[in-house]
Formats: C-alpha cells, sequence, structure tokens
C-alpha cells in the first residue's frame, strides 16, 4: 500500500493469533528458513536494500536468521536492517529467555534500526528506564551496541492519559533525540507492534532526511488505525464462541488512506 | 474471504487494495515460482490444510462470504479442499465459490492428471463462478473449441455443471493481433453471454491467470449487477499490469544469474491504480 516491494518470508501460518488462546498451524523450522533462502540465492534474486525482522519464537530460528543478515550484509554491504527485538512486554517474556543473549550478542549489533519496547530496551541494556534521563541513557547504550536508528516504541513514563514514545539517531556522528506523547487507548492491541516496525520502515526510508517527520508519521497512523479498530469493536457482531481477541483485530483494509497518508495527530519533540 | 492458493509473496495483495478482506491459507511456500527453473521450499499437507481449517472453526471465525480456490497441486489436497468447501457452503448456503481450475495451459496438462475428474465430479459442482482457460474448458467438457459457437456449447455445458458464472479467460481463435475471452452468466433462468477481443502480447507471463480471476471475484461482487462491466474491468486491469510488466522488462536489469522468468514478474505493487479503478481498454459484447 505504500509502494514498497515485499518478499515475505512467513515463520509461521497459524489459523489466528495466539492472543485467541486456541489455534492450529505449522512453525517454519531453520532448516525450512535455510532451504527458501538458498532457493532466492539460486536464483540471484536475493538483492535485497532492505530486511526487516519481528517475531520470532526459537534460538535455532534466530541463529539461523543471523546467518541470513550476514550474508546478505555480505551480498550488500548498504543494506538497511531493521530488526524489532520481540521478546516480551509489560515486564513479562513471552518468548523463551536464550533469545534475549543471541540477541544482546549477535542480532542487535547488525541492526540498523531498533523498535524494542520499555521491557526490551530495558532487557537489552540491562538498565531501568524510570524517566526521560534514563530513556535517554538506554538509547545512548543501544547506539553503542550498533544501531544508528533506537526507537523505544512506548514506554510507562508518560501520563494516566499518554505513554511517551522516545527515539534517537544519530546523524554526523551525535545522537539527535526525540519524544512524543501518544495518547493511552483503552484496549489490548495484537499484532501492532509489527504494524508500528513496519510503518517506521516505510516512513524512515520516505524521508530519510526527517526523523521527526518520519516518527510522527508511523506514530499518527497507529493512532487512526488503533481508534478505528477500538470503535468497530464497540460495534461488531460475533459468535458467541469467539474469543474477544477477534474483536480487537487491527482494522488494516478499513485504513488503507490513513496508512498510504497519515494525518498529523501527534507532536514529535526534540529533546536536549 | 477465504483464499486457499499458492503463495509467491504479494498474491492477495490486490485483492487488499480493492477494500477485501482476505484470510489466506498458502498451499506452498516458495522462495519464487517454478518457472525459473529451480526453487526450494515447503508444500502444504492435506492434513496441515485441515488443521488451519481446524483452528478456525474452533474459533467461529470461519464464516466467510467468498471462498477462492486457484493452483492446486495433488489429488489428496484437492479432496480436502472439498471438504472445506461443502462444510462452509454448510455453514453458509450463500457462500459464493469461485474455482480457478488449474491444471494446464497451450494443450498441455502441466499438473497430474487425476486432478481432471476430481474438479469433474468433486469441485465443479460446486462452484458458483469457474475461470477455466481454453484448454481446462475442452477438459472439463471433453469438447474442443475452435470458434465462437463451440465456445458457447462449452459455456452452457459448463452451467449444466454447476456454476451460473462461466468465463474462459483466453482461446487462441481471435486473430493474430488477439485473443478472445468469453463468459456466460445465468440471470432469471437464462444466460447472457459475451465476448471480448483481448490485444495479444509478446510474452509469457506467470500468475497472471490468479490475478485474473481474483480481480473477476472483486468486480463481479462490485457489480453484481453489471457482468458486462465487471468483465470490462477485469480484463482492463489485466492490459494495464501485463503492458506495464512488458514495458519493464525491456529496461529492468538482473543479475546474469537470474533467469528471464525473472524480467517478467507482475509489476503488482507499480499497478495499484490500475486494479483499484481500471481505466477501461477493451469492449465487451453481448453475444446473441
Amino acid at each position: 500500500v505504500l509502494g514498497l516491494e515485499i518478499d515475505a518470508i512467513n515463520s509461521v501460518q497459524f489459523s489466528n493469533h495466539t492472543g485467541y488462546k486456541k489455534w492450529k498451524g505449522q512453525i517454519l523450522n531453520s532448516d525450512e528458513l535455510g532451504d527458501l533462502y538458498e532457493g532466492l540465492k539460486m536464483n540471484q534474486i536475493h538483492n535485497y536494500t532492505h530486511l526487516l525482522t519481528g517475531y520470532i519464537g526459537s534460538k535455532s530460528f534466530l541463529l539461523k536468521v543471523k546467518d541470513l543478515i550476514e550474508e546478505l550484509r555480505l551480498n550488500n554491504p548498504k543494506l538497511t536492517y531493521v530488526c524489532d527485538p520481540v521478546m516480551g512486554d509489560c515486564g513479562k517474556m513471552y518468548l523463551p529467555k536464550e533469545l534475549l543473549e543471541v540477541y544482546k550478542k549477535d542480532i542487535i549489533p547488525l541492526a540498523d534500526i531498533v523498535t524494542p519496547n520499555q521491557f526490551e530496551a530495558e532487557l537489552l541494556t540491562d538498565m531501568k528506564i524510570t524517566d526521560i534521563e534514563s530513556a535517554k541513557q538506554a538509547m545512548l547504550k543501544l547506539h553503542s551496541m550498533g544501531p544508528k536508528t533506537v526507537v523505544i516504541s512506548s514506554s510507562e513514563l508518560g501520563s494516566e492519559t499518554d505513554l511517551v514514545g522516545c527515539g534517537s539517531t544519530i546523524a554526523n556522528g551525535s545522537p539527535t533525540m526525540m519524544q512524543v506523547n501518544i495518547p493511552r487507548l483503552d484496549a489490548q492491541f495484537t499484532g501492532s507492534g509489527d504494524l508500528f516496525t513496519a510503518l517506521l520502515l516505510a516512513w524512515l526510508h520516505k524521508h530519510s532526511d526527517d526523523f521527526k517527520l518520519a516518527c510522527e508519521k508511523a506514530v499518527s497512523t497507529m493512532q487512526h488505525v488503533l481508534r478505528r479498530t477500538l470503535e468497530h469493536s464497540k460495534q461488531v457482531v460475533l459468535h458467541p464462541d469467539t474469543p474477544p481477541a477477534a474483536r480487537m483485530e487491527l482494522r488494516l483494509i478499513q485504513s488503507v488512506k490513513d496508512i498510504q497518508n497519515p494525518q498529523l495527530c501527534v507532536k514529535v519533540q526534540t529533546l536536549r
């Protein structure tokens, strides 16, 4: 919808997301991932400008992904690798603990852009984020691990009405840091982190000289999509046996215009 | 809509662009399509397909208005698909099932022969809309199509097998410049038949049949009272996408080891405007 050509390797094929509590389907293993990559290389069609990784469920798969990143970067040193280090949220890991060391040592150092939430940022940096100062420290620490651009997608540093997001990008050798107030919505969404990382990739690419605008567009789009989803959830009629998670499925198809050309509804402020 | 077909990356993007909500079950995950000569990947088994369907049912989220099937590579998988169609129809008698009976093209079957009997006996009778090419229409009807009269007969025979709407996507008895397409839909008990000249393009495309069936599904749904317009839009969109693809292929720079198939990948992302709102560039005429 944003005009980017994507080849997607699906690491799982499930009937529905795991927030429904019950699901069925198949998980790709690291050998199968390797096969798909071999197929791309065989045909010399593995020449990507960008790479995006998100939810990865096992250490073996993550290690295979690491091999792929290294190869792709050898193939194209100008590759932009966007890493969403999915591990947990709200103080709890929902993926195996062993992923943390792999992200810290092997994956983050290869990333150009990293988009942890507060909990993931704390895990990766061994720091607690309690205020904007410690958030800035955490972002500096993440920079030192490799990525030139860091976005902490949501933190509890805000108020009753707002979350706080913050970001930092290194331009001309020094970091430019920003923060944004994100109005809280009274609901739980699944998949919104994936959407956010993808939007960031697109807008950071389209506005490569304007970090502020890219972040504003990504965060604004999220607001439009989530509000539309929340509105819809109040009136949608579901089968009695359908879990409440279905009520909150992101209204993406209905949000195409907002994705393509989001009206800005948040203000990103530069931090000193 | 539930779409059961081959995933080669952005197969369902165009339908989403048209505002349709799609759940896609990918019957294969390959690095690239098979016309490249070499590929790697995984094929979904009938049991795995059954699992996914169980998951949908468990959560009561299998209430689709439309079902689309395309490339299905084995008899066992096709028989499982048949079970799903029958259950879906039990669940919602008003389900619209669009069947692209992919078996071959240009006189050759590229899928196992045994699929033919399953399509004839089990699948086509369940379909509301069927979109064979000429070769597939001939296989399904046991008829040879040599001119517009025999095309009309073939469409009548397909109607008698079940589907109220039949579209034969490309016919060779046109001219040097044009293919023919024809279609028929039953309204008020009798068939309304149409034909269209489709300018030939000097290239081989892979995946264009999948795109065409998806576009037809979308436009027949949006213009449920105007079969002529729906067909005109679907065929026009194909012209725009294929021409753009052909033009791009002439200047695309590929790695020397990339097969020529890489040159002809459909320019879908670049054709979003044409997909959403195609300028009509073909003339669909009613047949008497």
